[in-house]
């Protein structure tokens, strides 16, 4: 039985004359502890898709439900963990938690509250930062701490909207295996959304590529079934990750494509190339420039 | 010694007692000096009064400087004040218990001329003291018109004869020429307009819709703020201004402009400022009135106080005077005019021993006289617009002017032995002064008679 | 690295620095502290020395060029006379301080005081004598130089006036000569209009002449010899200074707290002895009133203030007060109404007109309706009122000294105020409304996350993060409200700055150009301070680094 489930959602904005459909007809149903990761491009209407999970967001048509319940409005059940961390800028790692921990659990006594803190600060392995401003810390560490807090409201759901994106790839990697350990030690449900398939590969049960927008839509699965813990060194070299990888890259080139081909509408760019740096196939040039299609409008 | 603020209030006698003794010791002679003075249980001691910056405020800063409101229990702040308007309003409004007024303001106000509200003034601070100056190039002009002026010391008074035809030459090329005075209810707007009228020039009348007094005449006399005189010559804005010390003398300093005329030569022995509070105020604090009179009296005195003919105390009050809280000008410009000099130009240095008369002549009395008069001008340029009987005359200025608290104030003083009997009008004195022809035109003035008096003049209303 | 106390004292020196925006000390403080020299040095040199330079170039430009300037109050004044005004003003300060405390002294002390004013006087009498004699001499011997100066030009002016009268009489009978030729038919018409041309041309020559004589007569006159002014200066100073003390052995002698009580007591004293003899009814009566009151007065006088004067000190005190108050009232308002707009787009399109149609309004038209408005609650008399008998009186509640006594609270300060407030009001008001709506979304999302309810929404949340903003907001407020209250002080005639200056500019003495510009001065420098502070506040609420607010 499905844990969180969208059910025929789809998202549009502005008047009847000049609507902008953002998502259209998807479909997801993720079990109870399951690890999702959705990939697609910048633009491709992620962000909104997690807002609609967050309750952040109501969808124009269908329902989104988690555990059999509508869910309408955002709560702390939803973990959400922001893509620009959205730390409270004016308090300190610890105070952010503190409000979180505060708010969600009224009850707790002051020594409790500091417990709790202490403990999410030290999962994240921030302790040493607790006394600091957002402004003071590393762009890896503020994300750590905003996934300190988001687990500190001890969700039923997890949702992760590109939080690593922004970070360099060695930070990445480091935050990437922290989430993961984290998960498995205190499983519980993420949907995670992310443009990295190497990233999607290493972490989630199951990859669902989101198409082009607009009408974007969730396209089939695919399930990732190596034996986890995952290790990273020897994973380049596993099968079945090469051949997820390739895959999904091809598919999500296809698609991206598709898209440039059945917008006519759009002047097509040039087709110049460089005289001596010819590239050995379109695939690498779209891979390099994930984003290239739509911004040429 | 000191009084702890807990137990202010009534001292117990024991505590008198032992105070007393100690106190007396200490103070030793001085205290002997402040005994002489019977304090008047004053309904409030501790007062604002308004001044603008003019020497004529002179008894007010004095009789605070020189301790004389002290002396009758009362603590006085004299505050300047930056126009004749916002005077007068702080006044009314109870901001200001009371302030140096111009003598057609009282008058004004009570009649409801500009700002009505009913004050009254038991003293009258000063006589003369006003002058009028004329550009250099109305000068020269003047000079060319009139063989007689081509001195370095011309016969005067200088009369405005001189000046008419340079008014006529104006006017034939459609110019008016502009001059200034100070408010419309000054004693400088009668005098200037006197002056002029007495050379048959017409200064413009006020009807009920020409409030600027312009109306049918040949030049335009419009209100400019005292310290702004000088400016205003410079910049040729005005051709010629009345106004009071020292912005005549500091014109000569500067070089911009020649005095003519002072208002000593207009109409000898002039009222020029008077001390008003309102009517409210003066039914309120009766005491305190006639204190404050006391003091002012006491001032006055102080100001005029003489020997062979010299006056002794001027130099130290124009040097208490040139502090910057009260008039604030250069000592030597205050000098110039208050010790009994007056330059015309600066190779022409005169003796004026009367041009500031502070007490001398009985002149701090609040004459019925003085009222009329400043009413016969504002029916004159027409400031009332309607003609009203004789009656109506003496009943106005009897409701402004207040000699029973000046002779309560001077019996007292008198009483204490710091003035004489002979200092002040008789007991049996109607508040008229005699009738007098000393006017630059030798028009003769008898304040009982001011219908009359309007109808001696060739310029102005008639009745 | 640890941290040694020498770099923990650098390290918090440089912050400090860095927070009042002073970046220019933070080189001096570096090489203090030894780190890289010719960097640090290369720094001052730019940022310090540099400017230094370029502001004494500035004095020294002006010092050349104001003597050269003549105004309406004589010349523009030099940076020294700048000076000058500044020592005469606090002079003046001083001496109100001294008469002060005359006022207050008792006992030995004023005895003591008593005899060294005495002493002062006659040293500085004996001085003013000698001064007032070279002063006469300077006069003399000044008056003789222009007299000798004067002398061959007037010699000069009389001979040209005796040349013009003559050449006129001889032009007048030329004309009429000719005329007579041109009746007989001798001469033709025309050659009387060229000969009257002619002499009209002469003449206005000969008066050109003669007005270049006067004239040089006149600036003769006008500027004097130099020593004559500065030996009457001298003169009028030491007298200027007899004058205070004289006036201090009055207050010390008859004005003074325990003479005055004195004073009243033994009047008691004698009136109960005569009282005590008496049989006249009427005497007994009036003797009595006058114990009584007498009685009464003594017990007032510990409570009687000296009058104060207004010194520039106390005018700068009371213009900081009042704008401070100004200020106050403006960020009471401004803040919670700027919340509502921000939050709620209703209030903002209702306050939107208003605002509009009222921020743009001058001072002066505020000033003029808040004493038209405000004025009527304090009627019939101000000083009776409430508001101002609690403000000015000496303790509260009888033993809490009240600390602004001093400032002479009146109506003409509170509509200073308000008219600050009213001025101040927009900025403030407009940029916190902006700092409320333009929270960032994600913020408001975590509010709705944590399911935060309003107050907590807008007390953790709202107002924090549009904190930086409120405070740029108050910080242009502070600044457009000292600004106006100058203006308002002026015209108001409430005693501060805004009235030194103006009642400067009526005084019109030889000073005041000096003074004007001295306010001008004070006003700069209390109104940097004042913006200083406001940046502090404003990084200290600040959560980036500040950066944007230097």
């Amino acid at each position: 039985m499905s844990y969180l489930e969208i059910d025929n959602a789809s998202v549009s904005f502005g008047p009847v004359s000049n609507r902008t459909h953002v998502l259209s007809d998807i479909n997801l149903s993720v079990k109870e502890n399951e690890f999702i990761a959705v990939i697609g491009f910048s633009g491709a209407g992620k962000s909104t898709l997690m807002s609609l999970l967050a309750g952040l967001q109501v969808p124009t048509t269908g329902e989104v439900r988690m555990n059999g319940k509508l869910i309408k409005e955002p709560g702390p059940d939803l973990g959400m963990m922001f893509q620009n961390y959205s730390l409270l800028p004016w308090l300190t790692v610890n105070e952010n938690i503190r409000l979180a921990v505060k708010t969600v659990f009224p009850k707790l006594s002051k020594k409790e509250i500091t417990e709790k803190i202490g403990h999410y600060v030290d999962m994240v392995k921030l302790s040493h930062a607790g006394d600091k401003l957002p402004h003071e810390l590393s762009g890896g560490m503020r994300q750590r701490a905003s996934l300190a807090r988001t687990l500190s409201l001890d969700p039923k759901v997890l949702l992760l909207d590109e939080p690593l994106s922004a970070l360099d790839a060695l930070t990445r990697s480091e935050l990437q295996d922290q989430i993961l350990n984290i998960w498995e030690s205190d499983k519980r449900t993420v949907v995670m959304i992310t443009n990295d398939v190497d990233e999607a590969v290493l972490m989630a049960d199951r990859i669902v590529p989101l198409t082009m927008g607009p009408k974007a839509t969730l396209a089939e699965p695919y399930l990732v079934e190596m034996e986890r813990p995952r290790e990273r060194q020897t994973l380049n070299d596993h099968p079945q990750f090469k051949r997820l990888k390739s895959e999904i890259t091809n598919y999500m080139m296809g698609i991206s494509k598709d898209s440039r081909e059945t917008r006519d509408d759009i002047t097509p760019m040039p087709d110049i190339r460089p005289k001596d740096f010819s590239l050995p196939s379109a695939g690498i040039r779209l891979k390099n420039k994930v984003s290239q299609p739509t911004s040429a409008a | 010694m000191v009084c702890l603020p807990l137990n202010r209030g009534l001292l117990t006698p024991a505590e008198i007692k032992m105070k007393k003794t100690t106190l007396l010791a200490l103070a030793g002679l001085s205290a002997a000096s402040l005994l002489q003075a019977e304090q008047l249980d004053v309904e409030k001691d501790s007062l604002k009064f308004g001044f603008i910056k003019l020497t004529d405020c002179a008894p007010i800063v004095i009789a605070k400087e020189k301790g004389f409101f002290e002396a009758e229990g009362l603590s006085v702040e004299v505050i300047a004040q930056p126009n004749w308007k916002q005077l007068l309003d702080n006044v009314i409004t109870g901001e200001l218990d009371g302030a140096h007024m111009l003598s057609g303001q009282p008058i004004a106000a009570t009649i409801g001329f500009g700002t009505k509200a009913h004050i009254v003034t038991p003293y009258t601070l000063d006589l003369n003291g006003n002058g009028i100056t004329v550009s250099n190039e109305i000068w020269e002009g003047m000079q060319e018109n009139d063989e007689k002026l081509q001195s370095d010391t011309p016969p005067h008074p200088i009369t405005a004869d001189s000046l008419k035809p340079i008014v006529d030459a104006a006017k034939d090329s459609g110019k008016k020429l502009p001059m200034g005075m100070v408010f419309p209810v000054s004693t400088h707007n009668y005098e200037i307009r006197y002056w002029l009228a007495a050379a048959n020039i017409n200064p413009g009348m006020y009807t009920s819709t020409d409030l600027k007094g312009f109306t049918g005449g040949d030049i335009e006399l419009s209100t400019t703020p005292p310290p702004q005189m000088p400016a205003t010559l410079e910049s040729g804005k005005n051709v010629a201004y009345c106004v009071g010390e020292p912005w005549n003398q500091q014109a000569v300093a500067k070089g911009i402009g020649v005095p003519v005329v002072t208002n000593y030569d207009i109409w000898k022995n002039n009222p020029e400022k008077v001390f008003g509070v309102t009517k409210e105020w003066a039914d309120e604090n009766p005491n305190t009135l006639i204190a404050v009179t006391k003091a002012l009296i006491k001032a006055g005195k102080w100001l005029d106080a003489s020997e062979d003919g010299k006056l002794i105390n001027r130099e130290e009050a124009c040097r208490i005077l040139s502090q910057k809280n009260y008039v604030g000008a250069d000592f030597d410009i205050i000098k110039n005019s208050m010790t009994g000099y007056f330059y015309f130009q600066k190779t022409d240095k005169r003796e004026m021993p009367d041009f500031n008369v502070f007490f001398k002549y009985k002149a701090s009395y609040p004459y019925y006289s003085d009222g009329v008069w400043f009413l016969t001008q504002m029916r004159r340029w027409g400031q009332i617009t309607e003609p009203k009987p004789a009656e109506w005359y003496a009943e106005t200025a009897k409701s402004v002017y207040l000699p029973d608290v000046y002779m309560k104030a001077a019996k007292m003083l008198i009483a204490e032995g710091s003035l004489t009997a002979d200092e002040v009008p008789a007991d049996d004195f109607d508040g008229y002064k005699p009738a007098t022809s000393d006017f630059i035109d030798g028009i003769s003035y008898d304040g009982k008679k001011p219908l009359e008096y309007l109808k001696s003049h060739k310029i102005g209303n008639k009745e | 690295m640890a941290d040694t106390p020498k770099d923990k004292i650098k390290y918090g020196l440089l912050k400090f620095i860095d927070l009042s925006g002073f970046k220019v000390f933070d080189p001096p403080v570096r090489l203090a502290f030894g780190e890289d020299p010719k960097k640090q040095i290369s720094e001052i040199g730019k940022f310090m020395i540099l400017p230094i330079i370029f502001v004494s170039l500035c004095i020294f430009i002006w010092s050349a060029v104001a003597p050269t300037h003549k105004t309406k109050s004589g010349a523009a004044p030099t940076p020294k006379q700048v000076w000058g005004a500044w020592e005469d003003n606090s002079r003046f300060g001083e001496r109100e301080d001294e008469k002060l405390e005359d006022y207050e002294l008792s006992g030995e002390a004023r005895t003591a005081r008593i005899t060294e004013v005495e002493s002062r006087i006659s040293e500085l009498e004996a001085e003013s004598l000698k001064l007032e004699e070279a002063s006469t001499i300077a006069a003399e011997k000044g008056a003789a130089i222009t007299a000798k100066q004067i002398a061959p030009l007037s010699a000069q002016l009389d001979e040209l006036k005796a040349e013009i009268k003559t050449a006129k009489a001889s032009r007048k009978i030329a004309l009429e000569n000719l005329a007579a030729k041109v009746a007989a038919g001798e001469s033709p018409a025309s050659s009387v209009l060229t000969l009257v041309q002619q002499q009209s041309e002469t003449a206005e020559a000969e008066k050109e002449k003669r007005k270049i004589l006067d004239d040089q007569i006149k600036e003769i006159r006008d500027n004097p010899p130099e020593s004559i002014k500065a030996a009457q200066l001298a003169a009028n100073k030491a007298a200027d200074e007899i004058q205070h003390f004289k006036k201090r052995l009055d207050i010390l002698n008859t004005s003074n707290k325990e003479v005055k009580k004195a004073a009243l007591l033994a009047k008691v004293d004698t009136d109960e002895a005569i009282l005590a003899a008496s049989t006249d009814p009427s005497e007994i009566i009036s003797k009595s009133k006058s114990i009584v009151t007498n009685t009464e007065n003594a017990a007032s006088v510990d409570e009687q203030r000296f009058a104060p004067t207004a010194t520039i000190a106390w005018q700068t005190k009371r213009s900081l007060a009042t704008v401070f108050v100004g200020f106050l009232i403006a960020a009471i308002v401004a803040i919670p109404v700027g919340i509502m707009c921000g939050l709620n787009k209703i209030v903002m399109a209702c306050l939107t007109p208003i605002i509009s149609i009222f921020r743009p309004v001058s001072p002066v038209v505020w000033l003029l309706i808040f004493q038209i408005v405000v004025g009527a609650f304090f009627l019939p008399d101000p000083a009776k009122h409430p508001l101002f008998t609690t403000l000015n009186q000496d303790y509260w509640f009888g033993w809490i000294k009240n600390p602004i006594a001093f400032l002479n609270t009146n109506p003409a300060m509170i509509f200073s105020a308000c008219t600050v407030a009213m001025c101040a009001l927009w900025p403030a008001l407009v940029n916190t409304a902006l700092g409320v709506s333009a929270i960032d979304k994600d913020h408001l999302n975590v509010a709705r996350v944590l399911k935060l309810g309003f107050w907590a929404r807008l007390f953790k949340i709202v107002i924090p993060s549009s904190l930086p903003l409120v405070f740029a907001g108050l910080r242009i407020s502070l600044g457009v409200g000292w600004m106006v209250l100058i203006a308002a002080e002026a015209l108001s005639s409430s005693d501060g700055l805004g009235k030194f200056v103006w009642d400067e500019y009526q005084n019109g003495s030889s000073q005041s150009f000096a003074n004007i510009i001295l306010a001008c001065f004070i006003v700069g420098i209390i109104g940097f301070f004042l913006d200083r502070i406001m940046i502090i506040l404003q990084r200290l609420v600040s959560f980036d680094d500040g950066s944007s607010t230097a």
